[in-house]
């Protein structure tokens, strides 16, 4: 490792917070693309640069640059909106996007394919119904997630005000995105003000995750993020304060043991009213503590695995100036979602839809865009994206139900599906992701159809099994909290991981490399044969796993590289 | 053949062997040659200044005024045959462009021959718009007197054919011209026609007395530089569908490579490409003709024949040959140019099926002729080659998948590897200006292309003059035409400036016009500057649009009148700064 700091440190301190030369690229009419360091800041904007790389192999031929494009993320905390912001995203993923819309692991929405040329437009209409795609993504606290929580109307309101306060509290200063995109005016500050009183010029080493939830649901992944925070309950459901989680992540990058996913661990307690003050603390020290060399190692968990739980605590403590009691005991029980409907505490049903991938569009024999479009035009409640990637028609008066079921059913949103495809997930790859080394979205399905059969063949259909799919080692869709993890290693080739808790509270271990799709059917389909006869009573998958001795359980930390005893396909 | 009286004697200064030479020259030759031999020797004389008694006093040749109105370059090469006719038969011919054309010019001509093209619906070319217009308009002046004949140049695949030379003869006569020679209108096929014309025009025109004269000669006349139009064998080096796999479109991008050099052209030529007919399209017609056995005339419908166009003649020749009630009475109830448009020759076999032998089935069919693009490379950078860019055009009406033949066969049929014959076909009305001129190109979709040969001569030449490049297409990821070399271009300064448009990018269309309008401060700053203004791509719409694009910045950047922002765009016309190849 070298003493340097990284090159994205030099980018951010040179960009005049966030600022870089943005506004001149746009203008650069005769390229869909921006230049390098740019694409690294506009990230902090809440998009990323992409390419179809589908469409990679014929554009030097046809004399044309590669078919750029730009994906936008959404800030969305707690994936909540107003049927009328739903309309909007989804006429400007018509009118600038692909047309499509995709429902994020982390509850926002992200349009694919708009090029250059028609990003103000996009995000102007963004705008007009109060959305913004500011830090969702960049070295920075992005999206705020919360449990949807479709029976527990009152606990959710307590977490969504949390979690919207958290996000509020930790949005840059900068007035970067409003100049640039919204045509804001530029504000001149003086030299002597401090535009970003928590991030400062440089802002953190690394992104950064921040998560509420409410027990017994474990659908946000508390442990898979940087910052969680668990509200813990009295007898009567109200909230006395919240257990703190910190150092979790999921990325690492294939044959570098020094790098891993990690479960956050407890720090402690807090009460309500110094949530915002520890989070604030937790961010300033990951920002004065983190690396800022490696960006590989440059996340909270390397951080407190570097430093220890201990010390770090103790300096959020001193510089929130809030003592932190002992961590209390909680219980949860999944991270899937409830299908169907739910009765609310005192707002109305909820109906919860399963969206494939969180891919929202029409295929024939499936309009599920246009349903959802029918839906959000009649419906005055709230649309609730789900951290697997589906959505929750929240707070559904009694009269309006039958007409919102009848939408969804007959577009196949709430067609029945195996246990497993219920507790599936999927991060978008290929092709408009940069770093996928393999399919992921566009082939889980498939994959899924196999496994269902074989499934089938062992009388598991009806059991819940969460198995998700990456298409490269940095972990979008959470597969090391899997119990049947798949990371993509290289065109067509997995890896397979297995032991995950369902609960989310352990990861899972490598279990095969490079499996191709009859590889992967190979492996799993004894197993699957081995678990419907030796399973306890109740036992999950990946519990049964490690019991019955086909992977060894991980622990925490480079734990996850050890005692993998490699599966040789026959 | 040869006159006795014309005989050299004897006794003239030369060596038998020169005599014998001189006879076989000066025997045979008409009155008219003999004249001009006169006026050339006298002519020798008195450019070496050594003084000659002359046998007659040399009389200047009855003029001969000459006026075509010409887009491809068909009437502006009749033009110059009438000319040398002219020359022939003792007249003294002046050729006028009608771009150029002053009309008080003519109330002085005493012979006028005119030569017309009519353009898509019956309009004029663009470049003749503006003389067209005047001499229709009010203001036209009087030609009492002036000797006139019109020969006239359309398409009958066209509603309206020879529409302009058909309104030109009249208006001529109106202005109380004398009509000599009666119109010929012709068709695509026109070299024989117009040739009869011509001579029959010739034997109207020259003064009985032509001949026994001593003809001025011009010496400082100088022949036409022609380069060589024959047509020549290419292999396709290239054959790149410049479209995304996702587009609608298929754009070629055809590269030609030349045996001995590619033929001499310059950037704004075109190259005629000899197109065959879809094999598949003429064994459907052959089918439905029961012709299918034909091998002869398969062989020729595919390569030599125009099968596709239906035009009125084509079914007044149907109704006549083969007196099909159904197609009469579509004649008689004047239905027939309505049904016609959108249909082709397969129509009207399939619609009104009647038995036809080989002979008939020929008869309804032209040759077929080739068609022009614009080249889209520069000799200076390409050397031995010739780019073409050629869009497929491909649509569906009354219930059948059409196909433009040339472009087809070039989407289609070619392949790399193989060859295909064209000809030059110059442009000299679409040419770069000096180095130091600014240029400002306006070039949607394959109207791009002569653009790429303009940037490609201006780096090669290292011209001075900035340029300026307008595209447009449908979106900018599946359709950005030679993306990549307008960014080396605007990279390395063969390109100043570039903006483009896409229509389906965005809700609401943006085409290429609008940019112009966004841009307009500019553009006058340009063309105030002495800027080109180079339009190429589509006629109905797009060259109509810019146009009233460039009329309307002009006078909202200057604060003019809707006729003085007019006139602003006419004196750029006339002063051949605004130029069009459209098509």
């Amino acid at each position: 490792m070298t003493d340097e700091l990284s090159r994205n440190e030099r980018i951010k301190e040179a960009s005049d917070y966030l600022r870089g030369t943005l506004a001149d690229g746009l203008r650069e009419e005769i390229t869909g693309a921006i230049i390098e360091d740019d694409a690294q800041l506009v990230k902090f904007h809440g998009m990323y640069l992409q390419d179809d790389r589908d469409l990679r192999p014929e554009r030097m031929r046809k004399k044309m640059e590669k078919a750029f494009a730009f994906m936008i993320r959404v800030r969305i905390p707690g994936g909540v909106l107003t049927p009328r912001q739903w309309l909007a995203l989804d006429q400007v993923a018509r009118d600038y996007g692909s047309g499509s819309m995709r429902l994020t692991t982390r509850q926002t929405i992200q349009l694919h394919g708009v090029i250059k040329s028609n990003l103000k437009a996009t995000l102007k209409a963004i705008d007009a119904v109060v959305l913004n795609s500011i830090a969702a993504c960049g070295d920075i606290n992005r999206n705020v997630m919360c449990n949807v929580l479709p029976e527990q109307s009152r606990a959710h309101a307590a977490a969504i005000e949390l979690a919207r306060s958290i996000s509020d509290h930790l949005l840059p200063h900068t007035p970067a995105y409003r100049e640039i995109w919204l045509d804001g005016e530029r504000i001149a500050g003086g030299e002597e003000e401090v535009v970003e009183p928590i991030y400062g010029k440089t802002y953190l080493p690394r992104k950064f995750k921040v998560v509420v939830a409410v027990p017994p649901s474990n659908d946000v992944d508390v442990f898979a993020h940087d910052l969680g925070f668990v509200a813990i309950s009295d007898k009567s459901d109200n909230i006395d304060g919240w257990d703190i989680t910190v150092g979790g992540g999921m990325g690492m990058t294939h044959g570098e043991p020094d790098t891993y996913p990690r479960a956050a661990e407890a720090m402690g307690f807090c009460q309500t009213a110094d949530v915002l003050k520890v989070a604030e603390a937790i961010v300033t020290v990951q920002r004065d503590w983190g690396d800022r060399k490696n960006r590989k190692h440059a996340r909270l968990k390397y951080t407190i695995e570097d430093r220890g739980l201990d010390a770090f605590r103790a300096e959020v403590e001193r510089r929130s100036g809030v003592g932190l009691a002992p961590a209390k005991p909680y219980t949860f029980t999944s991270t899937g979602d409830r299908y169907g409907w739910t009765e609310g505490q005192d707002t109305g049903g909820h109906l919860t839809l399963f969206v494939q991938n969180g891919r929202v569009r029409d295929v024939p024999g499936a309009a599920q865009q246009s349903a959802l479009r029918a839906i959000a035009q009649m419906h005055e409640g709230e649309f609730r994206i789900t951290p697997n990637q589906n959505l929750v028609i929240a707070n559904v008066p009694t009269g309006q139900q039958a007409e919102i079921e009848r939408i969804a059913r007959d577009a196949g949103l709430l067609a029945p599906c195996s246990g497993l495809r219920r507790n599936s997930m999927a991060c978008v790859a290929l092709p408009t992701c940069g770093l996928a080394l393999a399919e992921s979205e566009r082939y889980l399905p498939e994959l899924l159809d196999a496994l269902d059969e074989r499934l089938a063949a062992h009388g598991l259909s009806a059991d819940e099994i969460v198995i998700r799919m990456t298409g490269c080692p940095n972990g979008c869709a959470r597969p090391y909290l899997a119990e049947i993890g798949l990371v993509g290693k290289g065109p067509g080739r997995y890896n397979l991981y297995l032991g995950a808790a369902f609960d989310g509270s352990r990861m899972n271990k490598l279990y095969a490399e490079d499996l191709d799709h009859a590889g992967i059917i190979a492996a799993l389909d004894p197993l699957f044969a081995a678990y419907a006869a030796g399973r306890q009573k109740g036992e999950r998958f990946g519990d049964y796993a490690i019991r019955a001795g086909h992977i060894a359980a991980s622990g925490n930390g480079a734990d996850f590289h050890a005692n993998v005893r490699a599966y040789k396909p026959k | 053949m040869s006159s006795v009286l014309a005989n050299i004697p004897k006794t003239a200064p030369f060596s038998e062997e020169d005599v014998a030479l001189l006879n076989r020259v000066v025997g045979p030759a008409s009155a008219v040659q003999r004249a001009w031999l006169a006026g050339f020797l006298a002519g020798v004389e008195s450019a070496t200044g050594q003084q000659a008694q002359l046998a007659a006093p040399a009389r200047p040749a009855e003029p001969l005024t000459i006026v075509y109105a010409s887009e491809s370059g068909n009437s502006e090469k009749l033009a110059g045959d009438i000319a040398k006719a002219a020359r022939n038969s003792g007249l003294k011919p002046t050729i006028i462009d009608m771009a150029d054309l002053e009309l008080r010019a003519l109330t002085s001509a005493k012979r006028l021959v005119v030569i017309a093209a009519t353009w898509g619906e019956g309009e004029p070319p663009a470049r003749a718009m503006r003389a067209y217009n005047e001499l229709m308009g009010e203001g036209a002046p009087r030609l009492d007197g002036v000797e006139f004949g019109v020969l006239a140049l359309g398409d009958t695949a066209y509603a309206e054919f020879c529409a302009i030379g058909k309104k030109i003869d009249e208006r001529l006569a109106a202005l109380g011209g004398k009509r000599v020679v009666d119109r010929v209108d012709c068709d695509l096929d026109f070299a024989e026609p117009a040739a009869r014309w011509i001579g029959d025009a010739m034997k109207v025109l020259t003064p009985p007395n032509a001949g026994g004269r001593v003809i001025e000669v011009d010496f400082g006349a100088k022949p036409a530089a022609s380069p060589n139009t024959d047509i020549v064998e290419a292999e396709i080096i290239e054959h790149v569908d410049l479209n995304s796999s996702r587009s609608d479109k298929e754009t070629i991008h055809l590269a030609l490579s030349f045996e001995g050099g590619a033929p001499a052209y310059e950037p704004g030529d075109s190259l005629d490409l000899y197109p065959e007919n879809d094999p598949a399209y003429v064994d459907e017609l052959l089918k439905l003709t029961r012709l299918a056995d034909d091998d002869k005339l398969r062989a020729d419908f595919i390569k030599l024949r125009d099968v596709t166009t239906l035009s009125l003649k084509t079914v007044e020749t149907y109704a006549d040959k083969t007196g099909h009630q159904y197609v009469k009475a579509l004649i008689a109830d004047g239905q027939a140019r309505e049904w016609i448009a959108g249909r082709q020759l397969i129509d009207l076999i399939a619609n009104f099926p009647i038995a036809l032998d080989a002979e008939t089935l020929r008869a309804l069919t032209r040759p077929l002729a080739p068609r022009a693009y614009s080249i889209a490379s520069s000799r200076r950078e390409v050397e031995d080659e010739a780019h073409l860019l050629i869009s497929a055009v491909r649509y569906e009406s009354h219930g059948r998948a059409r196909k433009g033949v040339a472009s087809n066969y070039v989407a289609e049929q070619l392949k790399r590897g193989g060859r295909v014959r064209v000809k030059l076909k110059p442009n000299k009305h679409f040419a770069l200006p000096s180095l130091d001129k600014d240029i400002i190109m306006v070039g949607p979709g394959t109207g791009v292309a002569p653009f790429r040969a303009f940037v490609q001569e201006r780096r090669a030449t290292e011209a001075t003059g900035k340029s300026w490049l307008f595209f447009g297409d449908r979106t900018f990821t599946h359709d950005f035409l030679y993306q990549l070399d307008w960014q080396d271009a605007l990279k390395d300064g063969a390109l100043t400036r570039m903006d483009v448009a896409f229509s389906r990018d965005t809700p609401e269309k943006i085409y290429i016009q609008h940019k112009l309008w966004n841009r307009r401060a500019d553009l006058v700053e340009w063309l105030d500057g002495g800027a080109y203004f180079y339009v190429c791509g589509d006629a109905k719409a797009m060259a109509k649009d810019v146009r009233a694009a460039l009329v309307r910045a002009y006078a909202d950047v200057k604060a003019l009148s809707p006729e003085a922002a007019e006139q602003a765009v006419v004196t750029l016309e006339r002063e051949k700064r605004y130029l069009q190849d459209t098509y």
